[in-house]
């Protein structure tokens, strides 16, 4: 029997085709099944693998002083960090990196060889440690740009500036307060990565125009140097439990100066307690006091009923009114009012308070801007107490007119001292003048805002010689007295108020306030020195910072001595005559 | 010695289809070589040219003479191969922890490749020889059986996994092609059946094992042994139906897909022109393994035409195993794809392959009368 080879060839034949159809069928079904029954899945694996949802931040704007100075600034910092996943040798890349990083292999090691998506190697490194680790080409590590802000001031206007948080955060001061115009912006980027990570932190990107905007203050660094020095001076000296001072330019209300004392320092905000960081200047209502006095006085004078030389019995140190005694620290018996207030009499004040009555009096404080907000642009400001007239009792009016029974902030206090100084005007308080982009662009200019008229000019310029004779031979402030400029100010000693609610003996606020030079006030000052142990009168303990806080600042900003003047004119008058 | 005959029976559309193959075989090559990896890769793809300048030289001098003179010098090419492999042994360069490669100046040669050709020829001649209407006995294939052993187990010490399972399989192939006794048939399927876990316990090294083990489950260690696979699967299936166009293919460029341009272009291809790429390449492939198939049958010589089958055994087990690895139906195991991957030897050796079907194919006419 012999069959045909050529139909055995061809069975044969058919068998293999049959089986490479049936295989080549096999993978073809495959090649269906991933593709497009288990594409979409697959493809969502594919995009979760190369895409990374990256947010480019902007940098948080600077904080600038007036003249530009930087007082925080946001500066790039790298931190490492990695994926073990990636790692393929933990021991080796641990010990090679060690030594750079400073942090010992071991820890580093077992960092490497955790089962996590990322682990952070160290924060905030710097940049030849950067070029160092990247250098070792270890694959898996992400080098993430980070911002930290520094305070490069240092305890300079701490409390002032505040803090930010190390995400960035505007948290007190300035930066809280001016939080959505320093906030630096972001977006979100997809970018691709590659299977070593690569591309996860990528080439650096023009982030300009997602920088927060920069602030600048009407602070003067320098001036807040002279103020916090002579501060920290009168605070020590006076074995004092702290201070404040406000230096403020009276025709605009711009805040040159405003100083606390003990410093804070923002670069190490978590050092600190809260006590410490707070702007008390703002922030914390006390009992101004004799300063209050000039306010009175001033009532007196633009309500027409009274005048600076209308004279007032004094009644010896000791005036009864009710249940209560109002005393002077000297025994006075007729004075005028100009005297009642460079000697500081009490019950001369009750007696001018009386003559105007309280409605008259309650005007005029609540229009020189007691009992209510300045609106600086600064966060938890208090309004400070002012009650109501109505509800003042009899002694509440004397009281109230020396400073007693009324609580202020220490810039409110200034403002109102400015509104004599510049003529009647109460100016708004403010600490920023411009808000600048990032590309240099002024985007928004503080102009002075006038809040209203308090008291006539007249009135101003008289009490503003009354002021004067404050710091003459025989006043309370003669230790405030500059060379070469003429000074206006008030001095105040108030009692402070124990936690009983009565004042507590021995714990005093000593302050000085006022303005120089008398011809063109150039500054409104404000010190206040609380708890002072080695004397309390505001006058020995707040006036010789005044001084010299006037006196430097004066000098700093190229202000004539009036003094000179007449001097130089004199000598171009010879010369002219010659 | 030339016969005008020859240009007349000039097989064309194997000429055709082996360029069509070969253009979309640099197409992907460009994008494994381009978009992705370093750009030191990027000089391959000028490379692969001149492999396939070389890869066609070698297939016209394929064709020119009559097979009839490898049936006639068939001993001496085996011999000759063999010497190679044995040469590998001690001449051969390291490269990946096996030694599969001879320098050659700047070029290098796998010799296991050409091995291939040479375990064709020489089982060929061998069963064209025996041919028989009964079918092979056991006595019978004791022969064959030294002769592929000799190679195969010159590959598998290199250690060639692949390769070697790609000569076994062509010779068990063109056996079967050939008749065999069902008895001894039979005999031989226990024979493999206990011989399989005896080389899982002795035969195979720890990292072959491991790459079974990966293929029945790979998420099992996805970052390591499963790596390549999951990826690659990724790659494959995220290019859907119709792709994600050429050198648009993330996979590829990110680098997450391993040995693009070799043993993993497959899913390089099928990451760019998506299932309707993938498919078409699969067609053209079974086109050509088709025509081959039609040669064989064509021939009247018992060793053209198991000649021919073994040439197509050849392109499809590499074929299949490759793509069914690169999808996950196979373990992973260094099998090129024919035509495709990158690579001198391979070219070289699937030209050989097509200047031996073209061979017989335009000699069909010494049988015509």
């Amino acid at each position: 029997m012999k069959t045909d080879p050529s139909r055995k060839v061809r069975l044969r034949s058919a068998v293999v085709s049959l089986l490479f159809v049936a295989l080549f069928g096999t993978i073809a079904v495959r090649a269906a099944q991933l593709q497009v029954v288990k594409g979409s899945w697959l493809s969502s694996r594919a995009e979760r693998q190369y895409q990374r949802v990256l947010t480019v931040t902007g940098k948080r704007g600077t904080i600038v002083d007036t003249n530009g100075d930087p007082l925080a600034v946001s500066v790039q910092a790298t931190s490492i960090a990695a994926d073990p996943r990636l790692i393929k040798d933990p021991y080796g890349a641990a010990k090679r990196m060690a030594p750079r990083l400073n942090i010992s292999r071991k820890v580093l090691q077992k960092k490497l060889a955790s089962k996590r998506h990322f682990v952070w190697l160290k924060r905030e490194v710097t940049p030849d440690v950067v070029e160092a680790i990247r250098g070792l080409d270890i694959a898996g590590l992400h080098f993430m740009a980070e911002t930290s802000r520094v305070y490069p001031a240092k305890t300079q206007a701490g409390q002032l500036l505040g803090f930010a948080s190390i995400d960035g955060r505007g948290l007190e001061g300035v930066e809280f307060f001016y939080e959505k115009q320093l906030q630096a912006s972001s977006h979100k980027i997809q970018v691709a990565k590659d299977a070593l990570g690569r591309g996860f932190d990528g080439p650096p990107r023009e982030t300009t125009a997602l920088n927060g905007k920069d602030v600048q203050l009407t602070i003067d660094r320098n001036i807040q140097f002279i103020t916090e020095k002579a501060l920290e001076e009168a605070v020590t000296t006076h074995e004092a439990r702290n201070g404040l001072a406000v230096v403020m330019a009276p025709d605009s209300g711009a805040v040159l100066a405003l100083a606390h004392y003990p410093y804070f320092n923002p670069n190490a905000f978590g050092d600190f307690q809260r006590d410490d960081w707070r702007n008390r200047a703002v922030t914390d209502p006390f009992e101004p006091g004799s300063t209050m006095k000039i306010f009175s006085a001033a009532a007196a004078i633009d309500s027409g009923l009274v005048r600076a030389d209308s004279i007032f019995y004094c009644e010896n140190g000791a005036y009864r009114i009710g249940r209560n005694t109002v005393h002077d620290t000297k025994e006075h018996g007729w004075l005028s009012l100009q005297q009642i207030v460079k000697y500081s009499s009490n019950i001369g004040s009750v007696k001018v308070a009386e003559t105007i009555g309280a409605k008259t009096l309650h005007r005029y404080l609540t229009a020189f801007g007691f009992g209510s907000r300045t609106g600086i642009d600064c966060p938890g400001e208090t309004p400070g107490r002012l009650s109501g007239y109505k509800s003042w009792s009899a002694i509440d009016n004397g009281a109230i007119s020396f400073g007693q029974g009324v609580s202020v902030s220490a810039l409110q206090l200034t403002a109102a001292a400015a509104a004599i100084a510049n003529g009647g005007r109460l100016m708004q308080p403010y600490l920023v003048k411009a808000i600048i982009d990032a590309s240099g662009k002024v985007v928004q200019q503080r102009s002075p805002k006038t809040v209203r008229r308090v008291v006539s000019p007249q009135t101003a310029r008289t009490i503003q010689k009354i002021l004067h004779t404050v710091t003459t031979s025989g006043g309370t402030g003669e230790a405030a007295a500059l060379e070469g400029y003429t000074v206006c100010g008030k001095t105040g000693t108030a009692q402070k108020i124990g936690p009983d609610g009565r004042y507590a003996p021995g714990k005093y606020v000593s302050s000085f306030l006022g303005f120089a030079p008398a011809e063109a006030p150039a500054l409104a000052i404000l010190v206040v020195v609380d708890e002072p142990r080695k004397s309390h009168y505001g006058g020995q303990v707040a006036g010789p910072a005044f001084r010299t806080i006037a006196q430097e600042t004066l000098h700093y900003l190229n202000v004539m001595p009036a003094h000179g003047m007449e001097r130089l004119r004199v000598a171009i008058d010879e010369e002219v005559k010659g | 010695m030339f016969d005008r005959r020859l240009v007349q029976y000039f097989d064309w559309g194997l000429l055709g289809l082996t360029s069509l193959i070969a253009a979309m075989g640099l197409v992907a090559l460009y994008s494994a070589v381009t978009a992705g990896g370093p750009a030191a890769e990027r000089v391959l793809f000028v490379k692969q040219l001149i492999w396939y300048g070389v890869g066609l030289a070698a297939m016209i001098v394929t064709f020119v003479f009559s097979y009839k003179s490898f049936e006639r010098w068939g001993h001496m090419i085996y011999l000759g191969s063999v010497g190679l492999l044995v040469a590998v042994i001690f001449f051969g360069k390291y490269v990946g922890g096996a030694k599969r490669w001879i320098a050659l100046g700047p070029a290098s040669i796998q010799p296991s490749e050409l091995a291939k050709v040479a375990v064709i020829i020489i089982l060929a001649r061998v069963y064209a020889k025996m041919a028989t209407t009964s079918g092979f006995n056991l006595r019978d294939l004791v022969t064959p059986a030294i002769l592929v052993l000799i190679p195969f187990g010159l590959i598998v010490q290199q250690p060639d996994l692949g390769t070697a399972m790609v000569v076994a399989l062509i010779a068990a192939s063109m056996t079967l092609f050939v008749k065999i006794q069902n008895r001894t048939l039979l005999t031989m399927a226990i024979g493999c059946g206990c011989a399989l876990p005896l080389a899982w316990l002795f035969a195979l090294k720890e990292y072959q094992k491991q790459r079974v083990l990966t293929f029945l489950d790979p998420e099992r260690d996805p970052l390591g042994h499963g790596y390549h696979i999951i990826q690659s699967k990724i790659a494959i299936g995220s290019g859907m139906f119709t792709g994600k166009g050429f050198l648009k293919g993330t996979q590829n460029t990110l680098n997450f897909l391993p040995e693009q341009h070799t043993d993993f272009i497959f899913s390089v291809l099928a990451e760019e022109w998506g299932m309707l790429g993938a498919l078409g390449l699969i067609l053209v492939f079974l086109l050509i393994l088709a025509w081959g198939l039609n040669i064989a049958y064509g021939c009247r010589d018992p060793f053209g035409t198991i000649l021919c089958v073994g040439v197509v055994a050849m392109i499809f087990w590499q074929v299949f195993i490759n793509i069914g690895m690169v999808m996950g139906l196979l373990p992973v195991v260094g099998v090129t794809l024919p035509f495709i991957s990158y690579g001198g030897s391979s070219i070289i050796t699937m030209m050989i392959g097509v200047g031996i079907l073209m061979n017989v194919s335009m000699r069909r006419f010494l049988f015509e009368q």
